[in-house]
């Protein structure tokens, strides 16, 4: 009991400081789309996401955007369990041939209107699996992709740079 | 009136005459026992109505038995009871035209003659004027009943189910017999009329005594914890139509002799009377809805289902009893339309749920909820049905368990007036507990109704079941009616309960209505059924047409469940009953005991390659093991003891006679 006491006293914040804030254009690009994407989406955007075949680097960065320091819900976004909810799917990993079927489905069973983002160089163009027996191919040779985010893996920033990207983009169309 | 209850009488002799001459012949002899049973139902229906509204009748029959022969009389109680026995005998008769086509040769004659004794029998316990009327049809009902249960003796687990029904019920009329002497002892005679008074005069330990026996003689019949083993084996064992007499109507028999006897026949009692009522209704709610909620088996469910609705209906007979015990009837009153409101509620929708399981019993040749699933599209007018019973039973509005139990609760919640602790701290308990049923209740029928119906067959019975005969579906369709009406114009049957609660109490209860609300206790409480259906119709259409306003987008996509991205999709992949049920059984650990049993048969080279798991997953019954078990082991042991009497010894017999003698001599001569 002692000893746990004295080492919580003595144990120092190792925490380490937060880093300025660094990519104020991703700020600035959220406040600009945020109130027009209500127009789009009923005011929040819904993702789900696919792994067709990741190695999961990927994932740790998607993963990294639910933190603290990201915190992706502060721009309306939210994952969701099924795509039944999403309004996007982002998808990682070269297809491979198991994924193939799920991934349509998945894409089919998403309802309207949707739009895919591909995460990461597999996902764009298979990366270093390119050829590979158990490949399919890139996302773009099953789905529709409408945004693709390049990198191995791609910063969490970089990923939420391509949604909000797309999103611009969408209500820049809109009349 | 007696000209009614004459024919209606003579209905059921005529069928189980019409039955013994057309034995031979199964068609004439099925159609012939069921009319007469239905005509005689629909008499006696008629009866109870006009009992109901006053009408007096009175039959003697000094001759037929010894003592004071056979008696009969009616009070609005009685008429009570013989509206609900009726509406469950008359549904039960329709439906078993159609269910009994599947039994042949002497099955049909056997079920026949049986219903054709059971219903009158049941009609006149409820009728019987004094003691020896009470008992004799009492035991006819039990018999008749046995027999009913016994139909299809040919599986060993009917035989068992027949077997502990018939020791269960003969003990609970050992028990009512020992009170019934007691009580003719006290007033000196075995007409019921002379109870009440001589009652009052009694010595409080016979009278404790007779009361005891005579809430577990009922409370056996009724199926209150602890007494309930009875039930969840022999109401599945039952023809379908039985299981919904003995569910729906004859455990009611248990409630109307509990009713009678704390408010005819004994008389206000001291105050531990109803606290020991109470708490152990609120054990039979809450441990029966968990019983039935761990239920895999359809009819099985249902039964204990029964349990807990006659735990509720008995919380408001305890409440009776207790306001009744601190001087305050109106609200006695009150308790009690609540028990009786929800005594004829659960008579209809109990029915209504074990013909939709007997329905599908017989279509998917399972009781098993595991082998069920997708009967929705197979049968979608039994499923609607089932589905108006399931919610009728959670409470929910519109139908009309919610009426009844609004009424128990706020009959409940007004013990606040009652001036003790420890008696508010019972009630509180009470509260907590049929607030807890209804949860649980609740949950309960979405696994009875989503498990069965809803999702892909599980099995290929299921796959092929086929909608039933339309005498069930009408039979059905009656009772779900009835479910909607009771629900929404509860003051239809207000207006006749308040009577006989005024009867039973001698003071108006504390109930205001008119035809849209109820008002509990002076305006303490106020339901509106008529207005809820209006919410529940009107809201969905003006949340439309808001969202139709505001510009929603109405095309609609056909797309396959969403299963993960499968390939395939099969019953496999479901949610099973077992599952669905799971996180209780963990909660309520103690009471279920559950037993896991895994074995695994892998191959002998490497335990990696694994060729078949075998998982058993298995509740006990505390009642059974704790109690039931070691009462039986010690009746053995005695009776291996006394076995050493019956010698077969014609010398020792004769010695016994004489020291019977001598012993009755001496007692005599002092």
């Amino acid at each position: 009991m002692r000893r746990l006491l004295n080492k919580i006293l003595k144990t120092p914040v190792v925490t380490e400081a937060g880093l300025p804030p660094q990519s104020d254009d991703v700020r600035f690009l959220a406040s600009a789309v945020q109130e027009k994407a209500q127009r789009l989406f009923g005011g929040s955007l819904h993702i789900r996401q696919v792994d067709a075949g990741s190695c999961n680097g990927c994932e740790l960065e998607i993963g990294a955007l639910n933190n603290p320091y990201y915190d992706l819900e502060r721009f309306g976004l939210h994952f969701v369990a099924s795509p039944r909810h999403a309004d996007c799917l982002l998808v990682t990993g070269p297809v491979t041939r198991n994924m193939a079927d799920p991934l349509k489905r998945t894409y089919d069973a998403t309802p309207d209107p949707k739009f895919v983002v591909a995460i990461g160089d597999c996902a764009a163009d298979c990366g270093i699996f390119k050829g590979a027996y158990g490949v399919v191919g890139p996302v773009s040779s099953v789905v529709p992709v409408d945004v693709v985010v390049q990198g191995c893996p791609p910063e969490p920033f970089a990923i939420l740079d391509g949604i909000l990207r797309y999103l611009e983009r969408r209500v820049r169309a809109l009349p | 009136m007696m000209y009614l209850f004459i024919a209606s009488i003579l209905c059921f002799g005529l069928g189980v005459l019409a039955v013994l001459l057309s034995v031979r012949s199964p068609k004439p002899c099925r159609v012939a026992a069921h009319s007469f049973a239905l005509a005689g139902s629909l008499g006696m229906l008629i009866f109870g109505f006009a009992g109901l509204q006053g009408a007096g009748f009175e039959s003697k029959l000094p001759s037929v038995m010894p003592g004071a022969g056979l008696q009969f009389t009616i009070d609005r109680l009685s008429a009570f009871f013989i509206v609900v026995i009726a509406v469950g005998a008359v549904a039960a008769a329709l439906y078993a035209f159609g269910y009994t086509r599947q039994y042949t040769g002497h099955r049909v004659a056997g079920a026949g003659v049986s219903l054709n004794v059971f219903l009158p029998s049941m009609f006149c316990v409820v009728l019987a004027a004094n003691a020896l009327t009470f008992l004799f049809f009492w035991e006819l009902m039990a018999l008749a009943s046995y027999f009913l249960v016994m139909t299809e003796s040919e599986h060993a687990d009917t035989r068992e189910a027949g077997w502990i029904y018939f020791v269960m019920t003969h003990a609970g009329f050992a028990c009512l017999l020992i009170a019934f002497l007691v009580l003719s002892a006290a007033a000196d005679s075995t007409d019921f009329a002379n109870w009440p008074r001589a009652s009052l005069l009694m010595d409080a330990r016979p009278r404790n005594l007779a009361f005891i026996l005579l809430a577990i003689g009922f409370g056996s019949k009724a199926g209150l914890i602890p007494f309930h083993i009875w039930l969840p084996r022999a109401h599945p064992a039952a023809p379908s139509h039985v299981s919904a007499l003995m569910s729906g109507v004859m455990i009611k028999l248990g409630i109307y002799g509990l009713i009678r006897t704390v408010f005819v026949w004994m008389g206000a009692g001291p105050e531990w009377w109803g606290i020991l009522i109470l708490l152990f209704a609120a054990m039979s709610s809450v441990l029966g809805v968990l019983y039935a909620l761990v239920e895999n088996d359809l009819k099985r469910l249902l039964a204990y289902s029964s349990v807990e609705n006659i735990g509720i209906i008995t919380l408001g007979i305890g409440a009776a009893m207790l306001f009744q015990a601190f001087h305050l009837p109106g609200l006695a009153g009150l308790a009690l339309i609540a028990a009786l409101y929800h005594t004829i509620n659960h008579a209809i929708f109990k029915s209504l749920l074990f013909m939709g399981a007997g329905a599908v019993l017989h279509a998917a040749h399972t009781r098993n909820m595991e082998e069920m699933g997708g009967l929705i599209r197979r049968m979608p007018q039994t499923a609607a049905l089932f589905l108006v019973g399931s919610v009728a039973i959670a409470a929910l509005p519109p139908f009309n368990g919610l009426a009844s139990e609004w009424l128990t609760f706020q009959s409940l919640l007004l013990s606040f007036q009652i001036p003790a602790r420890t008696v508010n701290l019972v009630f509180a308990v009470s509260v907590a507990a049929l607030a807890l049923t209804g949860g649980l209740a609740a949950a309960c029928f979405v696994k009875a109704f989503g498990i069965s119906f809803l999702a892909l067959p599980r099995s290929k019975h299921a796959e092929d079941a086929r909608e039933c005969d339309w005498t069930m579906r009408a039979a059905m369709g009656v009772l779900a009616i009835l479910c909607l009406v009771f629900g929404v114009a509860p003051f239809m049957v207000v207006s006749y309960l308040k009577d006989a609660a005024a009867e039973l109490t001698g003071a108006a209860p504390d109930l205001a209505f008119n035809w849209t609300t109820l008002a509990a206790g002076s305006g303490f409480a106020t339901f509106s059924p008529p207005w809820v259906l209006a919410g529940l119709v009107l809201l969905p259409v003006l949340v439309l047409g808001l969202l139709l306003a505001a510009g929603a987008n109405r095309k609609s996509r056909k797309y396959e469940t969403w299963g993960c991205g499968r390939a395939v999709q099969g019953a496999r992949f479901e949610y099973t009953a077992a599952a669905f049920s799971n996180p209780f059984t963990r909660v309520f650990a103690f009471l279920y005991q559950p037993v896991e049993e895994t074995d695994v048969q892998s191959h002998p080279e490497s335990r990696f390659f694994v060729h078949t798991i075998l998982y058993k997953h298995e509740t006990r019954s505390i009642f059974e093991e704790w109690f039931y078990i070691p009462v039986v082991r010690h009746v053995r042991a005695i009776a291996n003891r006394a076995r050493v009497l019956q010698s077969g010894n014609v010398h020792s017999y004769l010695l016994y006679i004489f020291l019977a003698l001598l012993c009755l001599l001496v007692l005599i001569n002092r």
